[in-house]
């Protein structure tokens, strides 16, 4: 800050230079942006390229699990920006996404079943667990997801949809901080009650599994399995532009000034439902959209993925990256579970109470979570450096 | 005490008619039967004891409170009236009524230049806000509201910084850049010292007659600085309206002040 | 608090007592008229010529000692034996257990191999057989204990047999107890329908309405039947079972509905004791407590661990475990305080007035106590009994009413009283209040905030906790018992406006009866689904809840 903050002062003079300044320095923070995402795009795309003509062993080899593995990794990632962009930028906490992404989830899973075909335990063209449940045909809604067009739209409205008419009930009531918090909460546990029962026709408790093919592809080949990965990681570039092209417009202060003080934006003459509401269907589509990915590099959906614990464990990757800032989330989400998949695997026991440790110090001691502490280490640094020079 | 209720006819035409309101809490009457006019170009001064209803009048007017009875009608100088008591607080301030909060409200996290950006007279929707590209005179203009609050050296810090005075500048400040017909602004000079306190002042009288504005303040010194009409609020009703000398001097409002005061001192 | 529930308790067991005694009193006047043992009749009749038996099968029939049908099927299925010595006769039951005892007192005795094989096996007379049966029967009606009285009538009205009329005809004539009564002249009406004229069906069928019979609807809707399809559909004995039919439906539809009123007045009941915790920790703090359904799982630990504690020391049986569940009571509510005691101190007092952030840290601690309840009690629940005195049902009007779930609202209800009081008429509560409407105003007019809110929060853990060992009594105690509750406790508070006691009241008591009322038709997931629904669509009318807070300030 300290060697920035001559430059608006010595410019104030002028209108116009200030107006210049703010686009240049806009410009430039664009570009550094740009470099950092094609970095990390270029990075990700090493994984399936490795695993596609790579060695087979040594430290160089990547095996279509650990591509499938990193591919549920950044589906993650994409899930904690879509609730970054609610939570770290509008202020609204918000405890569905796990409900959103598992509503894109069962979308793509019904496809996914409809595709299995007659090659399931039962042969029959229904689906495994309604042969198993005595369905004779298959239910109505459950007809158009034979075609991939329109199952990658409900992907993206059936979320958007529940997001609508929740979120315009609750925010037209002016129901918000932990208000909505709380009513989220509830909202996923009620839908969740439904998904587990088996006449709900999602396959109760057990949801989907056993799939065989995608777009015609076979979903457990190599090929497919890069292909999922390289659509999650463009999902991500997506999400990750949509996110900044938001912040940098108007919209996005708008967002931001809801944060700070959501009474003065009303009396401002904004009217904050639509935005909050936006920007809620937004993120609910984006989440559905990670949920869709997630579903066929997993193998599988079932209800748990919509537990009211599984939301919390979104705002735990956003916290422990960074709330509010555009990397955090993919940080945290990555980071966590990474540390997850192994706790879980060295002391099943402990993992929960590791996680929820976690939680407790980030809130307390990390407020801005890794993003944060890299940055008041730069400053920390920056100031040092600064103090040496005048010294010197 | 219904003269005082009548609306006078004079050459300006009315910009705001609050009529009969009365506005209840849990049976406590915050309003009780107010009528209130105020003229094109006005500056207003309400005055009164704590609990005279005058946070809850202006919630009335910018939509932030329902009136249980009465009507509050803005009158558009083409002759169209609005019932504000019909419309939501975003519309109201469409309208052109902008308020400043008894506490500095801005955004602590945007630069003032940023904080004034949003509170310009633009098309506000959604979409709008999304697709909008700053133009020359919109620069032109936040640079001159940045003047009239002197806060022109500070565009690029955010506002979360700045003191208590220059937060209710800037408040005041996002009022001017929104360009509403009528103000509302709730103690102005709460906070502020007294060099502060005038120049408020001076801000506020240079705005007469290019806006209306309603004030409400208790420094009595700041209130003889601004005022040219004073309305005298009392258990939820207009006690007396007139000059600032006249309502200092008249007894039923010493009566008001002072009683209170008495009790208070009975109490202790 | 802890001296109130010692008198709570008192109270109940005491009320239990007297009941116990009106049973005693009941069964002495009913069964134990006569001064001869039932063995000693039951020896002579073995031993008895044909013509004295008549009047030793009157006499049998006053009993309702159960060991005559184990005698008389030993006699029937040749297990009793006639030994015939010098000294005299004696008459042997070669038992289950292969000794021998003494018919007429049950003493074991040892025979010699010989003296075993001088024995006589004795069988009944074919005629003798028959009036035995009945007698054996209709030895349900004569037992001491109630309940059993009623089963035993209700299963002989049903069988519809003309034989066991003047057994319950003769019941009906000494029998005190008002319960066993109706059940007596219930099955007599039900006996009547197969085995009466027309005038007594159709008075039969009136006593059956007015009794508004459950059991009964079977055999109305049969004899309609049976009535149609002789073509009298018209008769009177036909609209006389319509009209009975209705009524009793009436009555049964009415007992649901009374049953789901009562059951969710007692679920609004538990939900009632947890949000009250939660209102006003939230309420005061601005602290969302997450791990609030970790207390009331603490609650319920709790209790776990006092009952086994009841069971070493005194064991299952005896008169003190019953005393469990109200040492229980204090007990969780002292230890889920001094736990919220130290979690305030360690790590609350850093997130007041910042609910999110509270929210999320408090979410972490639920999760390590969860886990850390696993880990020591397991993943499984544990088993908590009812003490003996709460079980059973309390019947008032026809209506049931468990006593764990009276004992419930009760509990409540002194909970509401007592923080009542403690709000209003103490200290703390006046320091609580000042803290809740201005901290900073509070702390400067020299209220300790610091210490009111450490002991707000064990407070309202504690209530928490109290919650927990009262869902002890009629759920599962599990790691995750609280979870079940805590949306809907969260509900409650949001519907009934943050801070508000009132109207988490309210809310809560809506909450238990809406839910309790839509699940017989709904099932217990809509029923939820739908609560949730309504409570959204309430909000939109009343969005700040029941009895929202005024507030000056823009941003609150």
């Amino acid at each position: 800050m300290a060697p920035g903050r001559a430059v608006p002062d010595a410019l104030s003079q002028s209108r116009r230079l200030i107006a210049q300044a703010k686009v240049m320095k806009f410009s430039t923070e664009m570009k550094k942006e740009m470099g950092i995402l094609c970095l990390v795009t270029g990075l990700l795309m090493l994984i399936p390229l490795f695993n596609a003509v790579g060695p087979e062993s040594g430290p160089l080899s990547v095996s279509a699990f650990q591509v499938s593995l990193w591919g549920k990794y950044l589906t993650y990632a994409v899930l904690a920006m879509s609730l970054n962009l609610l939570w770290g930028y509008t202020g609204l906490l918000c405890l569905c996404q796990s409900l959103f992404f598992a509503l894109g989830g069962y979308a793509m899973g019904m496809y996914l079943m409809l595709m299995i075909g007659e090659r399931g335990a039962y042969k029959s063209v229904l689906p495994d667990f309604m042969v198993f449940l005595g369905y004779q045909k298959l239910p109505l809604h459950w007809e158009p997801f034979y075609n991939f067009a329109f199952t990658v739209a409900a992907v993206l409205w059936v979320p958007g949809l529940l997001a609508f008419v929740f979120g315009f009930l609750a925010f037209r009531s002016r129901i918000k901080g932990v208000y909505f918090s709380i009513l989220t909460q509830a909202l996923t546990y009620a839908a969740c009650l439904m998904f587990f029962r088996n006449d709900f026709t999602f396959g109760g408790n057990n949801g989907f599994t056993d799939f065989k093919d995608i777009l015609g592809c076979n979903i457990n080949s190599d090929a497919t399995i890069r292909g999922l990965f390289i659509a999650t990681t463009a999902l991500m570039v997506c999400t990750y532009l949509i996110t900044s092209g938001l912040l940098a417009s108007k919209l996005g202060k708008v967002q931001q000034a809801i944060r700070d003080s959501e009474n003065r934006v009303l009396f401002s003459g904004y009217s904050t439902t639509s935005f909050k509401l936006m920007i809620f269907v937004l993120s609910a589509m984006i989440a559905g959209a990670a949920g869709a990915l997630y579903v066929p590099q997993v193998g599988g959906i079932n209800p748990s993925a919509m537990e009211a614990a599984k939301s919390l464990e979104v705002v735990v990757w956003v916290a422990v990256g960074g709330r509010g800032t555009k990397w955090g989330p993919v940080i945290g989400a990555i980071l966590v579970n990474f540390i997850k998949s192994y706790t879980t695997h060295a002391f099943p026991d402990y993992w929960l109470i590791i996680m929820g440790g976690m939680f407790v110090c980030v809130v307390l001691f990390m407020p801005d979570g890794i993003v944060g502490v890299f940055k008041q280490a730069k400053s920390y640094f920056a100031r040092q450096r600064s103090l040496e020079t005048t010294a010197a | 005490m219904s003269t005082y209720h009548t609306p006078l006819y004079r050459d300006t035409p009315l910009i705001l008619s609050v009529s009969g309101v009365t506005k209840a809490f849990d049976g406590f009457k915050a309003i009780d039967d107010l009528n209130f006019y105020l003229e094109e170009g006005e500056l207003r001064t309400i005055i009164g004891p704590n609990g005279a209803g005058k946070s809850t009048f202006m919630d009335i007017i910018t939509g932030r409170t329902r009136p249980d009875v009465g009507s509050v009608t803005m009158h558009e100088k083409d002759g169209r009236d609005y019932n504000l008591a019909k419309l939501r607080e975003f519309e109201i301030n469409r309208r052109g009524i902008g308020r400043k909060f008894q506490t500095p409200s801005i955004y602590k996290s945007h630069t003032v230049y940023d904080n004034l950006i949003l509170s310009l007279n633009k098309k506000r929707g959604v979409f709008a806000t999304l697709f909008y590209r700053e133009s020359r005179e919109d620069r032109e203009r936040i640079m001159e509201v940045l003047k009239t609050v002197r806060l022109d050296t500070r565009a690029n810090d955010l506002a979360g910084m700045l003191s208590h005075g220059q937060k209710q500048w800037l408040e005041i400040g996002m009022l001017l850049a929104q360009d509403p017909r009528l103000l509302l602004i709730d103690e102005p000079a709460a906070g502020m010292s007294d060099e502060e306190t005038e120049r408020t002042g001076e801000l506020l009288m240079s705005l007469e007659n290019k806006h209306s504005l309603i004030v409400i303040e208790h420094d009595m010194e700041f209130i003889r600085q601004i005022a040219r009409k004073v309305t005298v609020l009392h258990q939820g009703h207009v006690l007396k309206e007139g000059s600032f000398e006249s309502v200092k001097a008249d007894p039923e409002v010493i009566q008001v002040y002072l009683g209170r005061q008495g009790k208070r001192a009975e109490n202790n | 608090m802890i001296a109130h529930f010692f008198f709570l308790g008192c109270n109940g067991k005491s009320t239990v007592k007297h009941w116990i005694s009106l049973l005693i009193v009941a069964a002495i006047l009913t069964s134990s008229a006569s001064a001869r043992d039932a063995r000693t009749v039951m020896a002579e009749l073995i031993q008895s010529e044909r013509a004295e038996q008549a009047g030793l099968i009157e006499e049998l029939s006053t009993y309702g000692d159960t060991i005559i049908a184990d005698i008389y099927e030993a006699w029937r299925t040749g297990g009793i034996y006639l030994l015939e010595q010098d000294t005299g006769s004696q008459l042997l039951q070669f038992t289950d257990a292969q000794e021998w005892a003494l018919v007429h007192n049950g003493a074991v005795i040892n025979l010699s191999e010989a003296e075993a094989a001088a024995a006589k096996k004795q069988r009944p007379a074919r005629a003798l057989r028959k009036q035995m049966k009945r007698i054996i029967d209709t030895l349900g009606l004569k037992a001491d204990n109630t309940a059993l009285r009623i089963d035993s009538a209700i299963k002989l009205g049903r069988s519809q047999k003309a034989e066991f009329i003047p057994a319950l005809e003769g019941r009906l004539k000494i029998e005190t107890d008002k319960q066993v009564l109706s059940a007596l002249q219930e099955a007599l009406a039900i006996s009547r329908l197969a085995n009466g004229e027309d005038a007594q069906v159709v008075e039969a069928v009136q006593t059956l309405k007015a009794l508004n019979s459950v059991a009964a609807r079977a055999f109305l809707e049969e004899l309609m039947q049976a009535e149609g399809d002789n073509e009298r559909a018209d008769s009177s004995l036909s609209y006389a079972c319509a009209e009975a039919l209705i009524s009793i439906e009436r009555h049964m539809k009415q007992q649901e509905f009374f049953g789901s009123f009562f059951r969710g007045f007692s679920t609004g009941s538990v939900l009632l004791i947890v949000s009250f915790g939660l209102a006003i920790t939230f309420g005061l703090m601005g602290v969302i407590n997450m791990a609030h359904g970790e207390f009331v799982a603490i609650g319920g630990y709790v209790t776990f661990l006092v009952q086994n504690f009841f069971i070493q020391t005194w064991g299952l049986s005896s008169s003190a475990f019953g005393w469990y569940f109200i040492v229980a009571l204090p007990v969780s509510f002292i230890v889920a305080a001094v736990i919220g005691l130290i979690m305030e101190v360690s790590i609350i007092r850093f997130l007041y007035r910042r609910p999110l952030e509270s929210l999320l840290c408090t979410w972490g601690i639920s999760m390590v106590m969860q886990q850390g309840f696993r880990l020591i009690f397991g993943a499984a629940n544990v088993q908590v009994n009812n003490p003996t005195w709460l079980m059973g049902n309390l019947s008032f009007a026809g209506f049931q009413m468990s006593y764990t779930r009276l004992l419930i609202i009760l509990i409540a209800l002194v909970v509401v009283a007592l923080t009542w009081l403690l709000l209003r008429q103490t200290n703390l509560g006046l320091h609580i209040r000042a803290v809740m409407q201005n901290r900073h105003m509070a702390s400067s007019l020299g209220v300790p905030v610091a210490r009111v809110n450490r002991m707000t929060f064990a407070l309202g853990c504690g209530l928490a906790a109290l919650g927990g060992a009262v869902l002890s009594q009629i759920g599962n105690v599990g790691p995750s018992m609280g979870q079940a509750y805590i949306v809907d406790s969260f509900m409650v508070v949001v519907t009934g406006s943050v801070g508000n006691l009132l109207g988490a009241g309210l809310s809560a008591m809506g909450i238990g009866l809406v839910d309790q009322l839509l699940q017989p038709s709904l099932g217990p997931v809509m029923g939820k689904i739908t609560v949730f629904v309504v409570i959204i669509l309430f909000l939109q009318w009343r969005p700040g809840g029941l009895f929202p807070t005024l507030s000056r300030s823009l941003d609150d």
